[in-house]
């Protein structure tokens, strides 16, 4: 690419900033008296146009967060903007604007408090001209503004209390999370160790939507690879669970030792002479990309960044104290997985196991059989962060149902009965005041203590709309054969065919399908308002959502 | 897995309530489908990589027919799901052995189309074999133990209505 006329001169406003789209990318054009500068268009804090802002003094000051740039060398000047802007050659010839997309500007005065060089006229800008000047729409460039292609991505001014559709909608925002969430500063669940008992025993799995093999090498560690063969990318291990003494990738023969170690490269020095990698080729630098990982009671969870907090910190005091309940110290035993599609965003999964206020009126299963009730003892753990929460229930006998609690609850039906009712039985075997506990874990990871059915809820998103859950389910080494039966009986209750867990697929799918056709659409959780974002002891709350939203912005930058 | 040789039978003697079961199925009569079950019979839907691996979880996990009149009664009086068309088709029905108490080992691929009413397609919902265990109660021929076990691992959003 080279010059590209992008726009007149006249139309950029002295001391102004132009917002205009360059293929597809949003691009910022400022006028500091008569010279031109261009910039990226999005601040590279958060996702917002830069042609919203306000150019004063040769910077740029962001919309939304207020940071600021130098717009002649992309500088970030002041918080909370870390990260400085690209920027892009220009030329003016005659009234037209040039810029070269793959050029930044000549070397530019990067000094902080350098004072614009002149104004126009008589350097004169009165107050009224100059709330003129700073702003154009990037969407008054684009031939039809109805088309415009840059998405605006601003939270409600209500707050948290609101969540706008394009959270859950957006490609751009996915991509996103990608980056910054389940490739980010998180540990993310990947497998039990009990799936990879033995030196060589591998399964797939996922950080986010990128495929994984998590397997033992022969010193006994666990390691997390990319499925992502470093010659030309194959996803080269297929099965889904297996034991190998070493990988190697179909393509073209490449193996790599159980520690994702690039081990050989067929006709590396090439035939008779000829072809092969060059001679400086290290097979050191081209193993497979590793994960950082840790355990924790027999749990595994891999993370892209290597300095990563301990797992411990990571959950904070109180849910790692409802992580070990279920983890109590018993070894994990693999009872059989689950696997489904779920038409909707990632994040309601968390947002669904974050609001106690369904249980009650979506499955009334649970209100018809008496297993849980409006006024059961209960609690929606928020951690200090907000990420990780633990919706907890404690079964009640069925007489202690008031009148009031089931004239609200349609769903309450007296004299209702289960012909084999012993599934439903609750064997005591946890040190915890509760029966029920579903802790989610940020940002991929439900453990699912559903009485005595225990599983592990993997989320594997593939886009905006969709994600698939993997399920482990298990139980524990020294459970006999009629506990493991107990088990898979009242595993009725959950997976894509669960008495609850169909219902929650179906609503979630519910959801994303009431976002499909109606623009700039708002969600509404206010619930609890004695609770900003938070903890509460109520199931008629939604402030464990406000929580991870408060979260989720903080890490995205919104 | 090492099976017993295949004898055919035509038709298979376990055809005609397979039958009924798809239509019962489909029909979402589920008490009725209940009906053709012995007291003791087994039913469990258990993907293939359960199944090869000796994995016993069960995406419905029925020991008895009182779990499976409860699993009929919840998803036709509590459960919450989009409504829906369903088809069963039963295919390739194979004998495999007939013991002399007259107990049929029989199997036979089966496929679940789905319809919802905002999309024009049939999905299909599952593809599997049904490993079966059929018996006479009184004369009356009844289902004694199905296995479903399906390829497609991925099952799409949830399973409302039994295979
Ligand atoms: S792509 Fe894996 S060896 Fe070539
Ligand atoms: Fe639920």
């Amino acid at each position: 690419m080279a010059w590209q006329r992008v726009a007149s001169f006249s139309e950029i406003d002295v001391d102004g900033v132009l917002g205009v789209d360059v293929n597809g990318s949003p691009v910022a054009l400022y006028r500091l008296s008569n010279e031109v500068f261009a910039t990226s268009g999005i601040c590279t804090h958060a996702l917002a146009l830069l042609s919203d802002g306000f150019v004063e003094d040769g910077r740029i000051e962001c919309p939304l967060h207020q940071g600021q740039f130098d717009v002649r060398s992309g500088k970030a000047l002041c918080a909370p903007v870390t990260e400085d802007l690209r920027t892009y050659a220009v030329k003016l010839e005659g009234d037209d604007v040039f810029i070269d997309m793959e050029r930044p500007a000549a070397s530019a005065p990067a000094v902080a408090n350098a004072a614009p060089n002149c104004k126009a006229g008589d350097g004169v800008r009165n107050a009224e001209e100059g709330d003129q000047a700073g702003t154009r729409k990037i969407a008054t460039m684009n031939v039809d503004p109805e088309l415009s292609l840059t998405k605006r991505y601003v939270w409600p001014a209500e707050g948290l209390t609101r969540i706008p559709d394009w959270v859950y909608t957006d490609q751009t925002i996915y991509e996103r999370e990608i980056e910054r969430i389940f490739h980010g500063r998180t540990w993310n669940y990947v497998a039990l160790e009990c799936e990879v008992p033995k030196v060589g025993d591998f399964i797939r799995s996922n950080v986010g939507p990128t495929p994984v093999v998590v397997v033992r090498a022969d010193d006994g560690s666990i390691n997390v690879v990319e499925n992502r063969c470093s010659h030309r990318a194959a996803e080269f291990c297929r099965e889904l669970s297996g034991n190998v003494k070493e990988f190697v990738c179909p393509y073209h023969q490449w193996s790599y030792d159980l520690q994702g170690n690039l081990a050989g490269v067929p006709f590396r020095r090439g035939v008779n002479g000829k072809g092969g990698m060059p001679a400086d080729f290290n097979n050191a630098q081209h193993g497979l990309r590793r994960l950082n990982v840790t355990t924790h009671r027999g749990v595994v969870f891999a993370s892209y960044l290597d300095d990563m907090e301990s797992f411990q910190n990571y959950l904070g005091p109180e849910v790692l104290n409802e992580f070990e309940a279920t983890f109590d110290g018993r070894k994990p035993r693999l009872l059989g997985y689950y696997r489904h599609t779920l038409p909707g965003n990632w994040k309601l999964y968390h947002e669904n196991l974050k609001d106690p206020y369904h249980a009650t009126l979506l499955h009334t299963f649970l209100v018809t059989f008496g297993l849980l009730v409006a006024g059961n003892r209960s609690l929606m753990l928020a951690d200090a962060t907000g990420r990780h929460g633990v919706m907890a229930s404690a079964k009640s006998e069925r007489k202690s149902v008031s009148s009031d609690a089931k004239k609200e609850m349609r769903a309450y039906r007296d004299g209702m009965t289960l012909a084999e009712p012993r599934f439903m039985d609750f064997v005591e075997e946890f040190d915890s005041p509760w029966s029920v506990t579903m802790a989610t874990i940020w940002p991929n990871l439900i453990i699912q203590r559903e009485m005595n059915t225990l599983g592990l809820r993997q989320i594997i998103p593939t886009g905006p709309h969709e994600f698939i859950m993997k399920w482990t389910m298990f139980g524990f080494e020294g459970d006999d054969e009629e506990m493991t039966r107990h088990r898979l009986r009242q595993g009725n209750l959950m997976g894509p065919a669960g008495f609850l867990g169909l219902e929650d697929n179906e609503a979630i799918k519910f959801v994303q399908d009431g976002m499909q056709h109606v623009p700039g659409g708002q969600h509404l959780v206010k619930l609890d308002p004695a609770v900003a974002a938070g903890t509460s002891d109520s199931l008629i709350s939604e402030a464990s959502i406000r929580a991870m939203y408060r979260h989720w912005r903080a890490e995205m930058g919104l | 897995m090492s099976e017993p040789a295949v004898t055919r039978h035509s038709p298979p003697d376990g055809a005609p309530l397979d039958s009924q079961l798809a239509q019962a199925l489909d029909e979402q009569r589920l008490s009725d489908w209940t009906e053709m079950f012995t007291d003791d019979a087994l039913y469990v839907i258990l993907s293939r990589e359960n199944y090869d691996r000796g994995l016993p979880v069960g995406l419905i996990y029925c020991e008895n027919k009182r779990m499976i009149h409860d699993r009929a009664f919840a998803l036709m009086e509590t459960s919450m799901f989009a409504p829906r068309y369903l088809r069963h088709i039963i295919a390739n029905q194979v004998v495999v052995s007939v013991e002399s108490n007259g107990t049929i080992k029989s199997r036979a691929n089966y496929v679940v189309l789905q319809v919802l009413f905002d999309r024009p397609d049939a999905t299909l919902h599952q593809v599997g074999v049904y490993y079966d265990v059929f018996r006479r109660v009184g004369g009356e021929l009844k289902l004694a133990e199905r296995r479903c076990v399906y390829d497609n691992l991925l099952v799409p959003n949830a399973l409302c209505i039994p295979v």
